[in-house]
């Protein structure tokens, strides 16, 4: 597998799908990959903070109770490179959340993509401003 | 295969491709460049590699890439033809025991040599010192002695005592005086206080610099090996601010043994 895996394809895992790619310890021992959040609720605060930035959102089940999730994304420096800004996520923005959950089954994920209700989107490194 | 292996020997993979240990590292797209976790950068120019004006090779400018693959340094791809990291038994077992949690990496302390990162980092040159200025590698620096001589006994620090002098247009740089803190990798490969290195830069055209590392420490490997890493200039790029002990929410949550960002 190691010679065949293309240059493409790392690059779309790692700049579009966005998995726990950490710069400074190990995703893997962090996240894991095969528990898929999937979280709509508004964002209650950011921190444009090293080694990673994080958000904080309120999540509401069906029965009406509140879970605070604490959401991680790369550190501002890559954020920046890649088309972010401290002002991309706000608090009070209404989005949905797709990505990993911490393996310890707390209410902490990496976010992979944010969607906005009017479709745009942030993903863990890029703002890409979908449609 | 399930998901998880498919995705996570790719992040493995890509991390050695923000290293620029792939001559692919740098994708073109409509827009730029793609280089390691950047998209859509200014292409790294390919013309030829310039000189200061005393003649001496110009290395400077904002570099992404290193000398050796952080994920795991007994990687072939990060290595020269013909070289083999053999730890000894000691050094073996205790990789084998190291956790995630315990990298020094993850603690916000210093990378050491020649471990890199995902963040650029710039070279200055001045007639008697060389700097080295990470914008990672919790935003240190290195200083290099040119045309120097170590201490009889130099202090064991994370950075060492290094001296530089051309061969050419390589620039070498010789360190000894190391502690036996740091980690050569996220694998967690250790070394000793015995650890000496010899670096040599080459900037082979205007955008880009291989980086070949000798790492001899008989103290943790049967013999010296060579890694064989390389950089590509970002131009316009400029460093940014990147304090590591600022957020560090991880540590507290970082589970199981020392493996590479993909999970290996």
């Amino acid at each position: 597998m190691r010679g065949g895996f293309g240059i493409t394809l790392a690059s779309a895992i790692l700049l579009a799908s966005a998995g726990p790619v950490c710069a400074h310890h190990s995703g893997a021992a962090e996240f894991d990959s095969n528990k898929k959040i999937d979280l709509t609720g508004v964002v209650t605060k950011l921190e444009w903070t090293n080694p990673h930035a994080h958000f904080y959102m309120d999540v509401k089940d069906a029965s009406g109770n509140v879970a605070h999730w604490n959401l991680e994304l790369a550190s501002p420096n890559v954020l920046i490179r890649n088309g972010w800004s401290r002002n991309s996520l706000k608090a009070g923005d209404q989005v949905n959340v797709t990505g990993a959950q911490a393996k310890d089954n707390s209410t902490v994920g990496t976010a992979a993509v944010i969607t906005f209700p009017d479709g745009h989107k942030l993903t863990f490194l890029a703002a890409d401003n979908e449609k | 295969m399930n998901r998880r292996k498919r995705l996570f020997p790719g992040l493995a993979w890509a991390s050695a491709v923000l290293l620029g240990l792939s001559p692919a590292a740098a994708q073109n797209t409509d827009k730029g460049v793609n280089l390691g976790l950047y998209r859509n950068q200014p292409p790294a120019p390919t013309g030829p590699a310039g000189k200061l004006a005393d003649g001496t090779p110009d290395l400077s400018g904002v570099w992404l890439g290193g000398g050796a693959n952080d994920a795991d340094i007994s990687d072939p791809r990060g290595l020269k033809a013909g070289s083999q990291v053999i730890m000894l038994p000691w050094a073996a077992d205790l990789v084998k025991k190291r956790q995630s949690k315990e990298d020094p990496e993850a603690n916000c302390l210093p990378a050491g040599i020649p471990r890199g990162s995902p963040y650029p980092w710039r070279i200055v040159q001045t007639p008697t010192h060389y700097f080295m200025l990470f914008e990672g590698n919790i935003h240190s620096y290195r200083q290099i002695f040119m045309n120097a001589q170590h201490p009889a006994d130099p202090d064991p620090t994370w950075f060492g005592h290094s001296v530089g002098h051309w061969e050419a247009n390589t620039l070498v740089v010789d360190t000894v005086g190391f502690n036996d803190k740091f980690w050569f990798d996220y694998k967690g490969h250790p070394h000793t206080e015995k650890l000496h290195t010899i670096e040599r830069y080459t900037r082979t055209d205007q955008g880009h610099m291989t980086i070949e590392v000798t790492i001899d420490d008989p103290g943790a490997y049967t013999q010296p090996f060579t890694t064989a890493g390389r950089a590509t200039l970002m131009p316009r790029a400029e460093l940014l601010e990147y304090i590591c002990q600022e957020n560090n929410q991880d540590l507290q949550r970082l589970e199981g043994p020392a493996r590479g960002p993909g999970g290996r």
